[in-house]
């Protein structure tokens, strides 16, 4: 049976991770288990993929329902914690994974917070008392190693103007420029899930990597966890994408000091040195307002939200209007200053 | 001899403007009665508001003065002047004879109406003195004498900042900026950058070439001004002022 539970020994409840200690504990009891001294059930099970069709609870014995993509859930008749382990190993092994460190009444709290500093958000979005639903989910992300051999030639000028006698001169200076640069970028993430909104996701980072830890079951239990939808290969072409815009930024900083530069011919030769599959805490927030339903994400490490509020016309007519008056104001005051009149 | 031309030359206006001082001595004739009236009537009021006399005096110049000792001399004896005798006045002299233009602000107009500023009046009328529309350049004289004179001296009065439009229109595009940023970035903002993932320990320029080529110049004229001369004098009376000139 695929299906991973976790039992306090002492007293038989079904036991969720902690993300305030970062423990397996269990509601019971109290009792912590420390995740890293548990050897990991995946460990000593081998499966075949796709041998099983079905998931039982194994405290209820219920169905389990689930996505396809679905690695870790909750039983919905009994709420035993389950970990669906064939969806975890071999190709879908993750190799580390970042653990919650913001629990759910933090997330809701740290929500709520982020609701009322909303400049542009309504009053009644602020109050944030509609929270449909918060969700603790570990996304499948490919952290890529990815090596980029750069060579560019271009035409760049230096530009001078002078006056003398009755003439004013500009002076150009051409120069051809040639840069040859390596440039690795590391644990660049990519989010694999293709029920995730990549620019969402793009938003949150970044994770804090020094949280990486050797994957383990026990980190799952009590959350939602998705397989990947994209293996590496697939997402590499988004991952060059993503590299591209850093790549020419650090063209720009290698090319400074110009007035001018054109770019006659840039080679950019990317090798994808690994990539790995890893699992980051996010908390999906599901929020209702005027009948339309808002979708929010955080890091479950650094609180960061991100997600399109909903915009009061109101409020923003009111910044403009306040912005610009005050500009309208203190130029006048300037031209004042200098002189100008104030009327 | 100079009192002789200009004791001459108020007599052609008295009667037009028995209830005011006159302020325009056509002594050239550049000017049809209707004109005459308007001019007067529009450096009145405009004068009023800043205080200070708007004077034209245009003459033939028969014994061949120089136009800035010819106004030197018309203010020493017609004592002019808003507030009292030899007091506040901008004086715009005209000689058809040499084609001359001079513009001199004497007190509050000296002060006001610097060098700088009686530049940038004369040239705004020396082509319509050219062209012969007198009319339109003594109109557009008055009225920049008038605007000039409203700001502090020393600054340049066609600042684009001191302009209506340009304060609302430079308010709104400050709001919208704001508020556009606001509303983009409500949504969350990317905090990576290109160093976030770089591995700065392997990662660098390996080989780099800058070789010069050639340097190709160009120049171009700096627009010489008008030949104009200005700066300032003291009249024989003892009457110091400001100065423009040149020629139309």
């Amino acid at each position: 049976m695929p299906v991973i539970e976790y039992k306090c020994p002492y007293c038989g409840s079904g036991m969720s991770f902690d993300a305030a200690t970062g423990t397996l504990s269990c509601p019971g009891c109290g009792n912590q288990e420390h995740i890293d001294q548990l050897p990991d059930p995946m460990k000593q099970q081998v499966f075949t993929e796709g041998e099983v069709k079905e998931y039982h609870c194994g405290s209820c014995g219920a169905v389990i329902m689930t996505d396809a993509e679905t690695s870790a859930t909750s039983c919905s008749y009994c709420g035993s914690a389950v970990v669906l382990a064939d969806r975890l190993t071999g190709e879908l092994a993750p190799a580390m994974v970042i653990p919650f460190s913001i629990s759910k009444e933090e997330a809701i709290k740290a929500f709520r917070k982020w609701c009322r500093n909303g400049l542009l958000t309504p009053r009644g979005f602020m109050n944030a008392n509609r929270i449909k639903s918060l969700t603790g989910m570990y996304v499948p992300f490919w952290l890529y190693e990815l090596h980029n051999r750069v060579e560019v030639h271009g035409h760049a000028t230096k530009v001078r103007t002078y006056t003398q006698g009755d003439y004013e001169y500009t002076e150009t200076q051409h120069y051809e420029i040639y840069r040859k640069m390596r440039l690795n970028y590391t644990k660049l993430p990519l989010d694999a899930s293709a029920k995730m909104d990549d620019e969402l996701m793009d938003k949150l980072e970044p994770f804090p990597y020094e949280q990486l830890k050797e994957f383990k079951t026990p980190y799952l239990a009590g959350y939602l966890a998705e397989k990947y939808s994209y293996n590496d290969q697939e997402l590499l072409p988004r991952a060059k994408e993503k590299v591209r815009s850093y790549i020419d930024a650090a063209i720009s900083s290698a090319v400074a000091g110009y007035t001018t530069v054109n770019y006659t011919n840039k080679q950019i030769d990317t090798t994808m040195k690994k990539a790995d599959y890893v699992l980051l805490p996010v908390w999906m927030v599901h929020y209702d307002y005027n009948k339309t339903v808002y979708t929010f994400a955080m890091n479950g490490q650094t609180g960061k939200v991100v997600g399109r509020p909903p915009l009061s016309k109101a409020k923003i007519a009111a910044w403009f209007a306040g912005i610009s008056g005050v500009s309208f104001l203190s130029l006048k005051l300037i031209a004042w200053m200098m002189g100008g009149g104030f009327w | 001899m100079m009192l002789a031309v200009f004791l001459m030359m108020p007599l052609r206006t008295t009667a037009a403007a028995a209830e005011a001082k006159p302020l325009i001595f056509d002594d050239a004739g550049l000017l049809s009665a209707q004109e005459y009236e308007e001019l007067s009537a529009l450096a009145r009021e405009y004068g009023a508001e800043r205080e200070t006399d708007f004077i034209i005096i245009t003459t033939d110049n028969p014994d061949n003065v120089d136009i800035e000792i010819l106004i030197e001399d018309f203010y020493d004896a017609y004592a002019p002047g808003y507030d009292r005798p030899h007091g506040n006045a901008v004086i715009l002299g005209l000689d058809m004879r040499n084609r001359d233009v001079e513009l001199q602000g004497y007190y509050k107009a000296e002060e006001y109406l610097d060098r700088n500023r009686l530049d940038k009046i004369r040239r705004k009328i020396t082509g319509d003195l050219s062209d012969g529309e007198y009319k339109k350049a003594f109109e557009a004289y008055i009225i920049s004498a008038h605007e000039y004179m409203g700001y502090e001296p020393g600054f340049n009065p066609d600042n684009p900042l001191f302009n209506i439009w340009v304060q609302l229109g430079g308010a709104v595009l400050i709001g919208g900026l704001a508020v556009g940023l606001m509303t983009y970035r409500a949504g969350g903002r990317v905090t990576v950058n290109r160093r976030t993932y770089e591995d700065a320990s392997t990662s660098g320029i390996i080989d780099q070439e800058d070789r010069y080529i050639r340097t190709t110049t160009t120049r171009r004229e700096i627009p010489k001004n008008d030949g104009g001369s200005s700066g300032g004098g003291v009249t024989s009376g003892g009457h110091s002022h400001s100065s423009s000139r040149g020629k139309f």
